[in-house]
């Protein structure tokens, strides 16, 4: 009977084509505002490290001034979301974690030897060699760097696609050599096209920015005097007495450095937390962390809430998009129910005929379902049109945000239906209870 | 094949009752063919809905098939109405943007026929009141004497056992009441029960018995004509 319910439906569609498209029309109207929404803040909302959500951990430490805690404008744990040098590099000597990274990006110029190609200054990031296992960066020629890189000088560098593309074209660029900042670096690496959104690993500079062009060793800090080219908060410039210059900053309670471990079990974590303990009482008794002891691991997921990169203006923007798309079902139920009770001698003669309740209020729920699915369709038209608006209107790092996945066609569908089912409810029901007999002598 | 009881039937606003209805009894055996006649408001056509399952009574007990319908759910009565009653009416009540070939599907839609018995019964419906020509047709592409046809077509494609007739020649003119009435005259003798409301003095006594209601009571039972002994059996 569902299909025959479906033909009906087809048919009644036709038979009604303005106010058909008028509750189609406001069917859409409300799919594609609230999906427009939905679809950005669903895409902002993922966690693209969902998968290990459960081993890594952003680490902090209170090493701020002892006399005001840690203020991002309201947000966060009152923690610094970066570490000093100095405690990152403490960190870095524990070997409980599986993975660690400390990291920060920065930028160099390149050149090669090649004359087609013409310098261009890149976005790099600095980090340790667990940065790519860690956070499953795929590889497409070679692999990180050694171990003593994250310590010792090393002019290695591994290379985005995109770059590799751009200075060797399709060429397994492994063992050639390209000048950063007038240094020859060999390059050890070509990771595959990774482009996390939103970039967890690193949400203090554009949370849907793309990801680095190069990376390279954590060790060369001393050799290029690298500065961090995201934030660089402090409250305490003076390094030991008598230190001045680069080893002044680096030894200074400037949070500069972006902080990631992998624990693989709750044994090793609590290990972790212990040692960090430890480390902070330690350096207490040394002068530093004169706040009360305080550090936090966070998991990918929370580190995006505690980040608020899907903030409370697009929550709020979520629930108006729905409170739109509830405007648009009521006039769609005013609609259903003038359509429905216009056709109420045709459900008077199907009673007769033997149709129950029931059946009347199935076949005319799947009229309002059919009508959802077309409004949903012609709604995955409009959501596209609005993202398209918002790509437009917005920053390089919304494009892969404002986009359309499958999920979001399924639920931009989903949602037309529930809505055209839930404005169909009440003028079904009514038709269903008119008494036959009414329609059958007066018809 | 039905027997009703003491019948009541009152419709209530906030002020006023009306009894429709009231202590309405009657018989109609199987294969009787029965008209049924009254002035306006006399509660022919309440009867008739009861008849038909399409309302309940308020009181009074009503037999259908030996089976009380009183208390029924409204699925078993529509499997009821389905399955043993067909509806003929005086606007003959067919949906105007079906063709004649889907109007009388739609009965046997609900019946839960496959496609095969759909269609032969439909063919063979669509033969005897002669239109088989016609079943790509939609309705107001007919006449109404051929739209009526078609309205009796659609009753009996399920192949009821009980006809219920709503002044089915109200809207005719007199040649094409007298070919629906030989339709039904020729239902009735393959053994349908038919049960007919109307004005017309003259249609009522051709039926075997007229039945005339006044006041919501029946005050008159009338034999017409000999029944057949086959159908007081």
């Amino acid at each position: 009977m569902i299909g025959y319910y479906i033909s009906l439906a087809m048919r009644s569609l036709r038979g009604t084509p303005i106010l058909s498209a008028l509750m189609i029309a406001a069917i859409a109207v409300g799919v594609g505002a609230s999906m427009t929404v939905l679809t950005v803040n669903y895409m902002t909302s993922k966690n693209p490290l969902e998968h290990k959500d459960s081993v890594l951990y952003a680490v902090q430490l209170d090493s701020w001034d002892p006399n005001e805690s840690y203020n991002r404008g309201g947000r966060g744990n009152q923690i610094p979301w970066q570490l000093t040098y100095q405690d990152a590099t403490a960190l870095l000597r524990s070997e409980i974690p599986a993975r660690q990274v400390a990291m920060h990006r920065f930028g160099f110029t390149v050149t090669t030897d090649d004359s087609q190609v013409r310098p261009f200054v890149a976005n790099a990031r600095v980090t340790t060699r667990d940065f790519f296992g860690l956070f499953d960066v795929p590889f497409k020629h070679g692999g990180t760097w050694e171990k003593s890189a994250d310590e010792t000088p090393t002019l290695s560098v591994v290379l985005s696609s995109a770059t590799n593309a751009k200075i060797f074209g399709e060429k397994n660029s492994v063992g050639e050599v390209i000048q950063l900042n007038g240094e020859p670096f060999t390059v050890v690496g070509v990771i595959e096209d990774w482009n996390p959104s939103p970039k967890v690993h690193d949400l203090n500079n554009g949370a849907f920015n793309d990801s680095e062009e190069i990376y390279i060793p954590f060790g060369l800090h001393r050799k290029f005097e690298i500065h961090s080219w995201g934030n660089n908060n402090g409250w305490n410039s003076g390094g030991n007495e008598g230190v001045t210059g680069y080893e002044a900053h680096l030894q200074s309670e400037s949070v500069w450095i972006q902080y990631w471990v992998e624990l693989d079990s709750a044994a090793q974590k609590r290990d972790y937390e212990e040692f960090i303990t430890n480390y902070i009482r330690q350096q207490k008794e040394q002068g530093r962390f004169q706040r009360p002891l305080k550090f936090a691991l966070t998991q990918p997921s929370e580190w995006l809430v505690l980040n608020e990169v899907l903030d409370q203006d697009s929550r709020v923007l979520a629930w108006c998009a729905l409170a739109f798309l509830l405007v648009c079902v009521v006039n769609a139920v005013a609609l259903l129910l003038a359509k429905f009770l216009r056709k109420a001698p045709e459900a008077g003669v199907r009673r007769a005929l033997g149709a129950g309740r029931g059946s009347i209020f199935t076949q005319h729920l799947i009229e309002s379902g059919c009508i959802g699915l077309l409004g949903g369709l012609a709604g995955i038209v409009l959501t596209l049109v609005g993202l398209a608006g918002i790509r437009v209107l917005t920053d390089d790092g919304f494009d892969r945000v404002a986009q359309m996945d499958w999920a979001m066609v399924f639920a931009a569908i989903a949602l037309a239906v529930f809505a055209s089912l839930l404005a169909g409810l009440y003028p079904a029901w009514r038709i269903s209870r008119t008494n036959p007999s009414v329609y059958l002598k007066t018809q | 094949m039905l027997k009703m009881q003491n019948i009541r039937k009152s419709y209530r606003t906030d002020t006023i009752e009306t009894h429709a209805l009231r202590d309405f009894s009657l018989e109609v055996n199987e294969g009787e063919f029965v008209s049924v006649t009254g002035p306006s408001g006399s509660g022919k056509t309440t009867f008739l809905n009861i008849a038909g399952l399409l309302e309940t009574p308020t009181g009074g007990q009503y037999l259908l098939d030996g089976q009380e319908v009183g208390n029924l759910s409204d699925s078993e009565r529509s499997r009821l109405r389905n399955e043993k009653i067909g509806f003929i009416f005086q606007g003959f009540n067919l949906i105007p943007d079906l063709n004649l070939f889907d109007n009388i599907d739609v009965p046997l839609r609900y019946r839960g026929f496959n496609a095969k018995e759909r269609r032969r019964r439909i063919e063979k419906s669509l033969e005897q009141v002669g239109l088989s020509a016609r079943a790509k047709h939609l309705p107001a592409q007919l006449s109404g004497g051929q739209q009526q046809r078609v309205a009796i077509a659609r009753a009996l494609a399920g192949e009821p056992r009980f006809l219920l007739a709503d002044e089915p020649t109200g809207n005719l003119d007199s040649l094409m009441a007298r070919q629906v009435m030989e339709l039904l005259e020729f239902i009735n003798e393959w053994g349908t029960t038919i049960v007919m409301v109307t004005h017309d003095p003259d249609l009522a006594r051709r039926a075997q018995r007229n039945i005339q209601i006044v006041d919501g009571q029946v005050s008159d039972l009338r034999q017409t004509i000999a029944q057949p002994e086959a159908a007081i059996a």
